[in-house]
């Protein structure tokens, strides 16, 4: 399809978003298949091979690990640094780019994931230590429709500007409303006052969120015939994006 | 209301403009993250890259040897700033040789001398260690009022000067240069006659303290080259990450417009800090190099840039007995920053100063500009426009000696709407005064007056400025009716001002659409932008927008009526009515365009609004309408504040605890007078933004530097504070709409101009009646009040 049809006519929708969020999370490598050097790009077929070739061609240079993550219930393999952030491999390797770098030092929470039920700061984590662990990210969050009423107030309040912080906060007032469902708006301030937001929407947030817990109390509603995706269309831009740049191993 | 230019200025009643809770056409997907910023973006077999950054503030490097770090196994290049490839990107026709990238760092962690590529982040950082660079340390200018003494060493020669900035306002009239301090002046009137005129004279030191812009998103791009033959020959550079200035990097790079591709519609937080750094600006070369794409990415101690530059303003004013100034006497050391500084906190301040607000026409601005090698201010600093605060402070004072009312003081000494000479009130700043009492439920009380039920002592503040709006901008817009639908082909990338929403609105208002129907095409290829002048562009955007949803309405109802009178046959398949079946009678037939409207959806006949046909049965022509233009000059910009239009006031209550000296803000208010709200939600949110801003630099933030070094030792997120969630009251706003600016139905920006250095500053002297400069954190409270 060219870019220009693509590009044509877009207002994101919660449908779109989380068709998109959806499609990243399914992108997202499985199993390693081939085994790249990471200092001169020879492909192997197995991780041994990969050591041997280390021996003998970069002897003093680190090797690379493998490891297995739980990302938005799906296991991934992948081959790493053994000093990589589980921020870096959620980039490089999955192509999930919803936890942010920001700070690199566990100042703003622009980088959460929750692990285990606990928001943490991914650009703090070794990705090896998370092995093991059940990891969600904001995609993982985003292709739930449970969440939908929070993500609607987030849009409807204008809870961002820049938006570039916005997904650790929106990850953050998950864990809130998984422990909380039905917080003040102190309990707001207080489990969001790890995330800075350089733009001051600081006030949006406790706004929004009230505004989702009052719809997620209401009945479910009668189910609606689900309207079309909204297009495989990456929103980094008009489309070329999807699936580009999942960093092969 | 203002005689408002241009089609519909004058409109009354609104569906869509001034409603709030609309979603943003993208907040989706920056809600979900599924939205990429510059850093975000990766690519198969991508490099990365980084610079070799000063770590002196000022230093030379005389040699590199790059051999140990050519060595290491996964690094790609090392270029040196000799190399041919820098040497030709760098510099202009008519000068001498210029590399791109420099030998002399004037800051801390300045991009100087080496650039290395390699296949991870790690190996860039190891590259970088294994670089053995001879470096020779140069004095350094940290504290400006030590730098600006005439026997300090010189910290910057011509050879290191670029072209003046965009902003400077040469003095052709200063005195020569001396050492590192320029000198600026601006005068007007008779100041010794402003002084024979005083009843009394005040002298007092305001600092305006530097704060840090750090962009919430690391600046970063990424770039390839792609076979493109369809573009003409050569290959095509796609980069991610240049933000707004695509076609500025594709020019450095020799690249046309039609072949400099960037998809990207995030730009992520800018605060007009519209420099570009140079990671995003040296990939295309580097993919160049080596084949592949590169990434190269900031951190963020590499990203502490100043939004605000320091100055220490020293000031005399004289004034009745009645509180009217009669003189200004303005002297200031200003941070002119490392080469490339913006004029803007600087000699652009003595234009759009807050004293021309006055009656009082006897104005001195002397300022000594210092190089320095504090950091760098790139292109507009968000803040504060500008040193509007020493003003405040002067109000505060006065109204202080006197025992009156500050508001009473900024009443009688603010001239009129048209000139300094003229007397009349201003009814944009009366309407915010007399709504601003009230809704704050303002007594205002002499210094160390008034104490809370808890001991503590209370203090309240009052500022006003002028509401600006640019209008340097002109805008290029389109929109088109295909398929029944109305489209407004936009450029992007976004910010987050919300301006394309707002010109959607307008177009939704200007064309009886509902905000929904209206679909905003995002394409880097277009023309129109709303951002010109940072979010005050969205009023000014929409102004020309509307024009051309009025050019496309009169196309459209022309359309109609053609369509109406030669009606298209039947189609065999039933399209359009249908093959045999009876058409029922087009009501459009026989009009006249003047004879109808377009509400809800429809055409309708204005004499019989149930006369109507739905516009995607209108016509089924494809119709485009332009509009190259922008609003007539706003009075911000043309009268530098010796004309007032929209105004807006803002006040502060404070609580101060003497024994911990910790401040509590109890009320932050805003009544403000935007003309015309165009986007409610965002408009509140900007007023939030500046607050939040004023706050930070009032009670928190601050740089720290070794002066010995020259070092910043806080230039991180743990160690230099922004306010959290926990740290900041929400503010209270009330708007109005006079209506009397003059973009879009009387709109004027608003944004930067309730940004303030001292309004919480202010609010604490008159809680406990001694100075104390921003940041007032509870150690420098308790100091003033000379209990530690």
């Amino acid at each position: 399809m060219d870019k220009q049809e693509k590009a044509g006519g877009i207002r994101v929708t919660f449908e779109a978003a989380q068709a998109q969020a959806a499609a990243a999370i399914d992108a997202a490598p499985s199993l390693l298949t081939q085994y790249r050097c990471p200092l001169c790009r020879k492909v192997f077929a197995c991780y041994d091979d990969l050591k041997t070739h280390y021996a003998m061609e970069h002897a003093g240079s680190i090797l690379p690990i493998t490891i297995s993550l739980n990302v938005n219930d799906k296991d991934s393999e992948m081959l790493i640094e053994p000093n990589w952030t589980l921020l870096q491999a959620l980039q490089y390797r999955l192509g999930l780019t919803g936890a942010k770098h920001m700070c690199e030092r566990g100042a703003c929470g622009s980088c959460t994931v929750i692990i285990d039920g606990r928001p943490m700061l991914s650009c703090h984590l070794l990705a090896v230590e998370c092995e093991g662990k059940k990891i969600t990210t904001v995609e993982g969050i985003a292709a739930d429709k449970k969440w939908k009423p929070l993500i609607d107030a987030y849009c409807k309040w204008d809870a961002m500007q820049c938006g570039y912080c916005t997904p650790g906060f929106l990850v953050t007032a998950k864990v809130l409303l998984d422990r909380n469902p039905n917080p003040t708006e102190q309990d707001i301030k207080e489990a969001l006052a790890g995330n800075i937001c350089i733009c001051g929407t600081y006030p949006r947030h406790a706004q929004a969120i009230l505004e989702a817990v009052e719809v997620m109390a209401r009945p479910p509603e009668e189910p609606k015939p689900a309207p079309g995706p909204g297009g495989p269309g990456g929103f980094g831009g008009f489309g070329g994006f999807g699936g580009f740049g999942q960093g092969g191993n | 209301m203002a005689d408002i230019v241009g089609i519909n200025g004058q409109r009354e009643e609104f569906r869509v403009v001034g409603k709030p809770n609309l979603p943003g056409v993208l907040s989706y997907a920056l809600a979900t993250g599924v939205a990429k910023f510059g850093t975000d973006y990766t690519a198969p077999d991508m490099l990365f890259a980084k610079f070799l950054r000063s770590p002196y503030a000022h230093a030379k490097i005389l040699s590199i040897d790059a051999t140990k770090a050519k060595a290491i196994p996964g690094v790609v290049d090392v270029i040196l700033w000799d190399d041919p490839d820098l040497m030709n990107l760098g510099g202009s026709p008519f000068g001498p040789p210029k590399s791109y990238l420099g030998t002399v760092a004037h800051q801390e962690k300045q991009e100087v001398g080496a650039i290395v590529v390699a296949e991870s982040e790690e190996l860039c950082e190891e590259a970088l260690r294994q670089l053995d660079v001879q470096w020779e340390v140069l004095p350094h200018v940290i504290d400006l009022r030590k730098g600006a003494e005439p026997d300090y060493p010189v910290v910057r020669g011509p050879e290191d000067e670029g072209p003046p900035d965009m902003f400077s306002m040469p003095d052709p009239n200063a005195p020569a240069k001396q050492g590192n301090v320029s000198f600026v002046n601006k005068i007007e009137g008779d100041i010794e006659e402003g002084y024979k005129q005083a009843d009394y004279i005040i002298e007092y030191d305001t600092n305006l303290p530097a704060f840090a812009s750090h962009i919430p998103n690391p600046p970063a791009s990424i770039a390839w080259w792609e076979d493109d033959p369809y573009h003409g020959p050569g290959k095509s550079l796609h980069i991610e990450g240049a933000v707004q200035r695509r076609e500025n990097v594709g020019q450095m790079y020799h690249v046309p417009a039609e072949k400099t591709i960037q998809e990207g519609l995030f730009q992520g937080g800018k605060y007009c800090d519209w420099g570009l750094r140079m990671s995003q600006e040296i990939t295309p070369l580097l993919a160049k190099r080596t084949g592949r794409p590169v990434r190269c990415a900031n951190t963020r101690e590499e990203t502490f840039d100043f939004l605000m530059n320091e100055r220490f303003c020293h000031l005399r004013v004289g004034f009745t007995k009645e509180g009217l100034i009669t003189v200004i006497d303005d002297n200031s050391i200003a941070d002119n920053g490392v080469p490339g500084s913006s004029a803007f906190g600087v000699a652009q301040d003595q234009g759009y100063g807050p004293y021309y607000t006055l009656k009082c026409q006897n104005i001195s601005q002397k300022y000594k500009v210092v190089d320095s090698n504090r950091g760098k201010l790139y292109t507009s600093g968000q803040h504060c426009p500008f040193n509007w605060d020493t003003l405040t402070m002067a109000i505060a004072i006065i109204a202080e000696k006197l025992g009156k009312d500050p508001i009473d003081i900024a009443k009688l000494n603010l001239h009129g709407p048209t000139s300094q000479s003229d007397t009349d009130e201003v009814p944009s700043f009366e309407a915010c005064i007399e709504a601003g009492r009230k809704y704050t439920d303002w007594n205002w009380h002499p210094a160390r007056a008034k104490r809370l039920p808890d001991g503590r002592l209370h203090g309240a503040s009052f500022r006003y400025q002028m509401c600006p709006r640019h209008a340097f901008s002109g805008y290029d817009c389109k929109l088109e009716l295909r398929g029944g639908k109305v489209h407004m082909p936009t450029q992007g990338p976004c910010t987050g001002i919300y301006a394309v929403e707002a010109n959607a609105m307008v177009v939704a208002e200007e064309l009886g659409l509902n905000y929904e129907d209206v679909i905003v095409d995002f394409d880097y290829r277009e023309k129109f932008t709303p951002v010109g002048g940072g979010s005050d562009g969205t009023t000014a955007s929409s102004w020309a927008m509307k024009e051309c949803a009025n050019i496309l309405k009169q196309k459209i109802l022309e359309s109609a009526i053609k369509a109406a009178e030669n009606p298209p046959a039947p189609s065999m398949f039933g399209g359009f009515g249908g093959f045999g079946r009876q058409q029922a009678p087009n009501p459009l037939k026989g009009m006249k365009p003047e004879d109808l409207d377009m509400v809800g959806g429809n055409i309708i006949v204005k004499a019989d609004p149930s006369k109507s046909i739905a516009l995607a049965s209108a016509t089924q022509e494809n119709i485009f309408a332009t509009y190259s233009g922008r609003p007539p000059a706003a009075l911000w910009s043309t009268g530098m504040g010796k004309m007032l239009d929209t105004m807006n006031t803002a006040y502060c209550e404070v609580a101060v605890d003497e024994e911990t000296g910790e401040v509590e803000i109890l009320k932050l208010s805003v009544v403000a007078d935007p003309g015309k709200v165009m986007r409610l939600t965002s408009l509140e949110s900007q007023i939030d933004q500046v607050m939040f801003f004023s706050q930070g630099c009032q009670l928190l933030e601050e740089y720290v530097f070794d002066e010995r070094t020259g070092v910043r030792l806080n230039a991180n997120m743990i160690d230099y504070k922004k306010p959290t969630m926990l740290d900041v009251p929400s503010v209270n706003r009330k708007f109005l709409e006079t209506r009397a600016g003059n973009a879009a139905y009387g709109a004027n920006g608003i944004s930067h101009s309730l940004a303030n250095t001292h309004l919480i500053i202010i609010a604490i002297y008159n809680a406990i009646g001694v100075w104390v400069d921003p940041p007032a954190t509870p150690d420098k409270v308790l100091k003033a009040l000379g209990k530690c």
